[in-house]
């Protein structure tokens, strides 16, 4: 694949649930190497978008490739070089790491004993080494999400769709992902990404998307954003996303609270 | 288990590849699943409505009381009847075997197939609709196949004696595909549901259709053997009937029937076609059509779990019916809490009503069909007390039910919340379960009781009904006492069956003692009065409830 031509494309996606739109005109082209932060506020459609991506959700309008594979047509084959993190920790939790973890690898046609190792390896580095034999049903939610992560990057893919991949984790966790996600891209792999964390977001990507009620309206480097508005990413968020003046909703709210 | 089930996989790869799955893929997520069953406790395979299984063992003892239960079949049908007369036996053993597939199918069903918990693990991954599709069927068949051996396993050797081997392994193998069969009966049975119905409607109404096909088939099970003359058709033969084609065990029967006298005529070969051909075709046509957009329709099905912004505000009229009520039986605050919550969600908890709505079904067409059935014991004096209280076990399994919730991490707020009298929580929430489920249970079987069984009975209804209240209350002081929904589905089985000894010790000691207020003249209707003073002094004590008694996850 050359290097100019986009990873990722959408053109117009359109896509609702029932009579509810949910998406509404989505345009965008991710080219490799990027690590882009997608946010919005709750119910925006980042996640829709994502499953989109992935070829979960079929029924939408527009076109929408990866690797310049249609999605629709050829959901397999972009599954197979795709890594996904969903959001809401799930996994199998009556089954160990190990057990999980080579699971999912079999979904890929890896081969056994190879899984199996880079499993051990990578549960190590992320210390969960002397829990790799334990159910997860005892997990916390930070040690879970360190499965979730290595179960979709297992397989080496070369785009990866993060859903609120830091969710759950320690600090130290915290600053170990961010440089993997770093690095990865440095390493040419595209890294696509959701979340509601405005500091990280801000500090790990090389590019902004922010949608709000299904339509994109801001995309840039931090830094391009910055220049429409000089403020912190939240503070943009906020003014963007029409969440403006949160100190009287929350008087408001305190108020509420006191009658 | 798991490992024979594999090894039998392996050996059978070559049709799943030339099915068009990927045999590896569906070899990992099957083993996956079995490997999580054994783990988790399996939701009601096996019977719905029974306590659901734990572990693999139960699961194994469900088989053992299968093998026993269709042996005892097998033996009272299969060795009597002479070689011309093997028909109608047969036709009742894979009927017998047919029904149990059913019921295990539409209980699990939509818990296996139409299962979208796992869709954010398996659907990202590149698996293809086919190879998910039949890794589930695979997983349920199994499951259906451990049910039809162990239930054919004595008629196997009874056949196998009788008329040769050649016969037993033949009748072995229509066992199997009679679970086939119905797999693919249900199949087609959902898919036809689905199209008629929207998609957000359909878990919902998944739920009650299971419901009512539980009691249907429960009670045809047990009606229709009954209904038809059982004598003449085990001493003479049986002459074929048109309509005897579209009855799926009797194509089994006479596949059986041609191997077994022999005998090939026109009639006999259609059948073996039918049996042979209606499963393996089946299996054929759902892969060949039904799996295409198999995953679009599991993805679509999670879409209805988002929050949809649209809805409309709860009913006024429900809620405020729920409040008036709450207002006229309720005293304190809490206990009006409490109250209101339980009626609302036993009313919507998709689990709960599963597993209590059947049982109460059950309930009534048992005591309907035992009445009708034996003449003998149905119109004997004691039979219409027998079915008051009998009837009240099944309550009671609505009563244990009640402190099992899937969300039983939302019980934080019993923790958090300043409760000084817990009782009045346990108190509310029996009071709602009494009005909304006892009560109109009671009056249902009444008025069959009443109604079969003279208007002079009343007095025992009405008596029979305080004692049921009374042992209501016993068994939830017996037992662990738990604040409504707050335990994991799988934990309260423990002390199941020393509580269930208990009270059927109770159950039996009310029953007699009634069944002795009968002689005393004005016995019954003089004892009503001590009941409700009974059970108001019983219910205070457990209103009473402390935070010591209690436990909590």
């Amino acid at each position: 694949m050359t290097n100019d031509q986009p990873v990722i494309q959408l053109i117009n996606i359109h896509k609702s649930y029932g009579d509810t739109p949910v998406l509404q005109g989505i345009n965008l082209s991710v080219t490799a190497g990027q690590v882009v932060g997608y946010i919005g506020p709750n119910g925006a459609g980042k996640s829709t978008t994502l499953k989109i991506l992935i070829g979960m959700l079929p029924d939408y309008t527009g076109e929408a490739t990866v690797l310049g594979l249609d999605v629709r047509t050829h959901a397999l084959d972009i599954k197979r070089r795709i890594g996904y993190v969903p959001e809401n920790a799930a996994l199998y939790d009556t089954l160990t790491p190990l057990e999980y973890l080579n699971f999912v690898g079999q979904l890929y046609d890896l081969d056994r004993s190879h899984i199996e190792r880079k499993a051990l390896d990578l549960l190590r580095i992320f210390q969960l080494a002397d829990h790799a034999n334990a159910r997860m049903t005892t997990f916390s939610k930070g040690m879970r999400q360190k499965v979730l992560l290595i179960s979709g990057l297992l397989h080496n893919p070369d785009v990866i769709f993060l859903d609120e991949p830091l969710s759950g984790l320690d600090a130290n966790a915290v600053v170990l992902v961010k440089e993997i996600i770093r690095q990865l891209a440095n390493s040419g792999k595209t890294i696509f990404y959701s979340s509601h964390i405005m500091d990280v977001v801000e500090k790990i990507s090389d590019r902004i998307i922010i949608i709000a009620q299904g339509q994109i309206i801001a995309d840039g480097t931090f830094a391009e954003l910055q220049q429409q508005r000089p403020e912190s990413l939240e503070q943009l968020f906020a003014q963007l996303t029409g969440s403006d003046g949160q100190t009287t909703v929350a008087e408001e709210f305190i108020q509420a609270l006191n009658q | 288990m798991t490992n024979l089930i594999l090894a039998i996989l392996d050996r059978l790869q070559f049709l799943f590849r030339a099915m068009g799955a990927d045999y590896r893929q569906l070899r990992a997520i099957v083993q996956v699943k079995l490997m999580m069953d054994n783990r988790r406790s399996i939701i009601s395979l096996g019977r719905s409505g029974k306590q659901s299984a734990e572990k693999t063992n139960s699961f194994t003892r469900i088989l053992g009381i299968y093998v026993f239960v269709g042996g005892l079949i097998s033996l009272g049908m299969l060795t009597r009847s002479a070689r011309e007369l093997m028909f109608f036996p047969l036709t009742l053993q894979f009927s017998y075997i047919m029904s149990l597939c059913a019921m295990t199918l539409i209980s699990d069903y939509s818990a296996v197939i139409l299962d979208s918990s796992d869709n954010q693990i398996i659907l990202p991954r590149p698996v293809s609709s086919r190879t998910l599709w039949l890794a589930r069927i695979v997983h349920i068949t199994s499951y259906l196949f451990a049910i039809a051996l162990s239930l054919s396993a004595v008629g196997v050797l009874v056949i196998g004696y009788r008329f040769g081997a050649l016969a037993g392994l033949f009748f072995l193998a229509l066992s199997l595909l009679s679970a086939v069969l119905m797999v693919f009966m249900t199949n087609v049975f959902y898919l036809i549901l689905m199209r008629f119905i929207s998609e957000e409607k359909l878990r919902e109404i998944i739920n009650y259709v299971q419901i009512v096909m539980a009691v249907l088939f429960y009670g045809g099970y047990q009606l229709l053997p009954r209904l038809m003359d059982s004598e003449t058709m085990l001493t003479e033969a049986l002459s074929h009937q048109w309509w005897h084609f579209a009855i799926p065990p009797m194509w089994m029967a006479g596949a059986v029937e041609l191997v077994v006298m022999p005998v090939v005529d026109q009639t006999h070969l259609i059948y073996l076609l039918l049996a042979l051909l209606m499963p393996v075709g089946g299996l054929w046509f759902m892969n060949r059509f039904l799996t295409l957009d198999f995953t679009q329709k599991l993805s679509s099905i999670d879409q209805e779990s988002r929050p949809n912004q649209s809805e409309q505000p709860v009913g006024q009229t429900e809620s405020s019916l729920v409040d008036r009520l709450s207002d006229w039986i309720t005293t304190t605050p809490l206990e009006r809490a409490a109250f209101s919550f339980t009626w609302r969600i036993t009313g919507r908890d998709r689990k709960f009503k599963l597993k209590t709505y059947p049982q109460l079904g059950f309930g009534l067409a048992y005591v309907v069909v035992m009445s009708i059935q034996g003449q003998r014991l149905g119109n004997s004096g004691f039979f219409y007390l027998f079915a008051l209280y009998f009837a009240g076990i099944y309550v009671m399994v609505a009563q244990y039910q009640l402190s099992i919730s899937d969300n039983y991490r939302a019980s934080w707020v019993y923790g958090s919340a300043p409760i000084q009298k817990p009782g009045d929580v346990l108190s509310g929430s029996l009071k709602a379960l009494i009005i909304k489920l006892l009560t109109p249970f009671y009056i249902l079987l009444a008025s069959y009781i009443l109604f079969r069984y003279g208007t002079n009975k009343a007095p025992d209804v009405v008596l029979a009904f305080f004692n049921s209240l009374i042992m209501l209350i016993s068994a939830a002081l017996l037992s662990t006492r738990h604040l409504p929904f707050s335990v994991a589905p799988d934990v309260v089985k423990r002390s199941n069956t020393a509580r269930g000894l208990l009270i059927g010790i109770i159950l039996g000691a009310v029953g007699f003692s009634h069944y002795g207020l009968r002689l005393i003249p004005y016995g019954v209707p003089g004892a009503i009065p001590i009941a409700m003073v009974l059970f108001w002094f019983l219910f205070r004590q457990y209103r009473r409830t402390g935070w010591p008694q209690i436990e909590m996850e």
